[in-house]
Formats: structure tokens, sequence, C-alpha cells
């Protein structure tokens, strides 16, 4: 679940005051605990890995606190933590990919939905969040991105150009093009949404 | 009869814009079956990944991991500056090191009196520049025979040669005309007083262990 809009902000302005105090640590450990596990299922659904999930997760909150001293305070605290998390799930998905490529384990996964249904997949149809998550592990990284922050984690488009360094209306085309995807997925797994 | 499919081609994106729709939409029942179902994929789509949890400890282990890289950071800190140092004592010590001894060799050039160079020939007047290298060896001498048989120039440390280190130069002006020969005479050993003219004392040093390196002949006409 992602926090209330009225946590969310009481936790950005103590994690600011802390900054402004000059206590780092306070403020990190005020974002971990509004946004770590929220930001853990993004990385995870971005990545679709639980061990890379693991590693980009905590990079995100290293990097954070390494950083925050230099926050500039454009967005909030909340957008700049995606930012960073995006940009590091999809340089690990890219060695991952290029690990995989190196040694042949897998072949690079389709950017539209798969056609033809798996096993589990169909045994669980009735469940929308389950095979909706199998369905999103089928986007392009960058869209399945787009659709997550717009649609999950509920983002404004100029949130998400912020965190993602793109266009409004590119992220917008991302989404258009992905909606019917995934409902196409969703209905050739036996669910209609 | 084929279903209206303006939903996904406008719709969606109209939607995405925040702007508003046409009449259409809200009468096509097509349209707003379509509606319908990506309402209900936009609300599902809002509650997947629920079972992806962080672990427990994730807190504690991205402590640990920001106090370890300010660790390795502190050592870098320290550990660029004293690179850079050695390099720059490496830098400057580097020339000053002792090196591998070059094999025993002589080098003869003729320095003349005039401006024209000309070659292994020489003329009355002009300079005859030796230069050695002596390998690293314990005795080192620089002897120059006029016509095989007369030592016009025999040194080994002292003027007119120079010892800098494993070099050995010297210098002889060319009075009398003729074919001077230089040779280099190294050895661990002292090395045989000469006598003889040219064959006899390189072959007395040969006999006597000591390498000789003969320099081009320099005729004088």
């Amino acid at each position: 679940m992602n926090m209330p809009p009225g946590e969310s902000e009481a936790a950005e302005r103590q994690a600011l005051l802390a900054l402004d105090r000059g206590d780092r640590k306070a403020a990190l450990t005020l974002l971990m605990e509004s946004y770590g596990a929220a930001l853990y299922r993004y990385c995870r659904q971005l990545t679709a890995d639980d061990d890379l999930a693991q590693d980009v997760h905590q990079l995100t909150f290293v990097k954070a606190y390494e950083d925050l001293n230099r926050f500039a305070r454009r967005s909030s605290l909340r957008t700049w933590l995606y930012g960073i998390a995006r940009h590091r799930c999809l340089d690990a998905l890219k060695q991952k990919r290029r690990r995989e490529r190196r040694f042949e384990l897998v072949e690079e996964p389709p950017e539209q939905c798969d056609a033809t249904a798996d096993a589990e997949a169909q045994l669980t149809a009735r469940d929308l969040s389950r095979v909706l998550d199998k369905c999103l592990e089928r986007l392009a990284p960058q869209i399945r991105a787009a659709v997550l922050l717009r649609y999950r984690e509920g983002f404004s488009y100029p949130d998400m150009a912020r965190i993602c360094r793109e266009r409004s209306a590119t992220l917008q085309m991302r989404v258009r093009r992905a909606l019917p995807l995934l409902r196409r997925c969703l209905e050739e797994h036996g669910v209609s949404p | 009869m084929t279903a209206c499919d303006r939903f996904e081609r406008e719709a969606i994106l109209r939607l995405e814009q925040g702007r508003a729709l046409d009449e259409h939409f809200a009468t096509c029942p097509d349209c707003r079956q379509a509606a319908d179902a990506y309402q209900r994929l936009q609300a599902g789509l809002a509650s997947t990944g629920a079972a992806y949890q962080p672990r427990p400890d994730w807190q504690a282990r991205t402590w640990a991991a920001i106090a370890r890289r300010r660790k390795r950071r502190r050592w870098l800190r320290t550990l660029v500056p004293a690179a850079v140092g050695a390099c720059v004592v490496a830098l400057v010590l580097i020339p000053q090191l002792p090196r591998t001894p070059q094999e025993p060799g002589i080098e003869v050039k003729v320095l003349p009196a005039g401006s024209a160079w000309r070659g292994a020939e020489a003329g009355l007047g002009d300079r005859l520049l030796l230069r050695a290298q002596t390998g690293g060896a314990r005795h080192a001498e620089l002897r120059v025979y006029l016509n095989d048989s007369e030592l016009v120039l025999h040194c080994c440390c002292k003027p007119p040669c120079i010892r800098d280190h494993e070099t050995l130069r010297a210098a002889l002006d060319l009075s009398s005309r003729g074919t001077y020969q230089s040779l280099l005479l190294v050895s661990d050993d002292p090395l045989p007083t000469p006598v003889a003219g040219l064959d006899g004392d390189a072959g007395q040093a040969l006999a006597a262990g000591a390498r000789v390196e003969f320099g081009e002949t320099v005729r004088v006409r």
C-alpha cells in the first residue's frame, strides 16, 4: 500500500527539517520508514527479480544518503528517491541482460505480452492482481516503469517526467501503448478486466 | 460487425493527457464497455505487487552498506594522495636507479677541423672522438693504434680519458697521416700492458680473458 498523502507530506516535512539541521541520518531513517516498502515493491516489479530488487533497493538508499546534502528541493523527496531507484533498476537490468547474453542463459524478454499463456498463469486466471504482475513483467522495462509510476505509485505526469527525465508526452504515449497490451494479456490468460 | 475501437485509439491518450472526451464516448456501447474495462485494469494495477516485501532487516543492512562505503571512501581519500605521492617519488628516483649495464661497445666519430663531414675519411688536424660503453667491467681501456703498430692513445680513467660510470670517452688530435684503429678492452681482471702493437696486444688481452671491441677504422689522407 502507498502511504496516505497526509502522512507522506508530514514525513517529507520532517525529513526536510532534519536536513536543515544537518541530520542526514534522521532524514534517511524517515525516508526509509515512509517509502522503503513501496520503493522495494517498485524495484521488484520493475526488475522482476528478487535478488536484483534487493540490491537496487539498498543501493537506492545508500546513494540517497550520499546525495542528501545536495538535494536541490526542486521536487519532493519521494519523487527524487523514485528517480534514483528507476535509474538504478534500469541500469541493473541492462547489466543483467548483458550477462545473460554473454552466457546465453535466457532469451531477451519480449516487449509485448506473450500470446501463449503459461500453465501457472492459467491456474490463477481469476486472480487479476497476480496475472497483472505476470503481464507487467512482459512489458519492456521503460514502459513498465511508466505504467507502475502512473497507476501503482500514483505519480502525476510532471512528477514522472522528473523521475524519468523524459517529456510528459513521451510517458503518456508509453502508458497509452501499454494499457491495451495489458488488457489483451489478461484476456489471453482468461481474465477479463 | 466490427466493434468500435475508438476508445483504445483515442480516448486512452486523451484521458492520460487530462483532456475531455467527446459525445461519442458517452453513447457508444463498445467504448463504454472499453472504458469500464480500462477502469478495472487501472484499479487492478494499483494493487499489484502487494506480495513483494523487503527483507525484515533491510534497514540494518542498508546502514551497514553505508558504513562500509564510508570506510572505503576514507581509505580512498588516504590512498589516492599516497599513490600520487608514490608516483612523484618514483618519477624522481627512477632515473637515478642503477641501470642494467649495456653491452660493451665503442663508437668512433671524426670532428673535422673545417666545416665538412667526411665520414670515416679524415684530414690532418681533425679530431677523433671515442665513446665506449664498458658494460660494467671493473677494468676498461681505450687504445688507438696508428698503422696497427704505434700506440697513440692509451688511457683508462685519467685524461685524456674521461670515465662517467660505464661510459668512457676520449679525444685524439689526428696529427699524422695513416690508419687509426681504436680499441676498447674490458675485463674484471687487470689488463695486460701494451707492448707489441695492435695484433700482439689484442691477442695478449684476449688470452688474459679480456674482451676486445674494435671501433671503426679512420684513415687520414
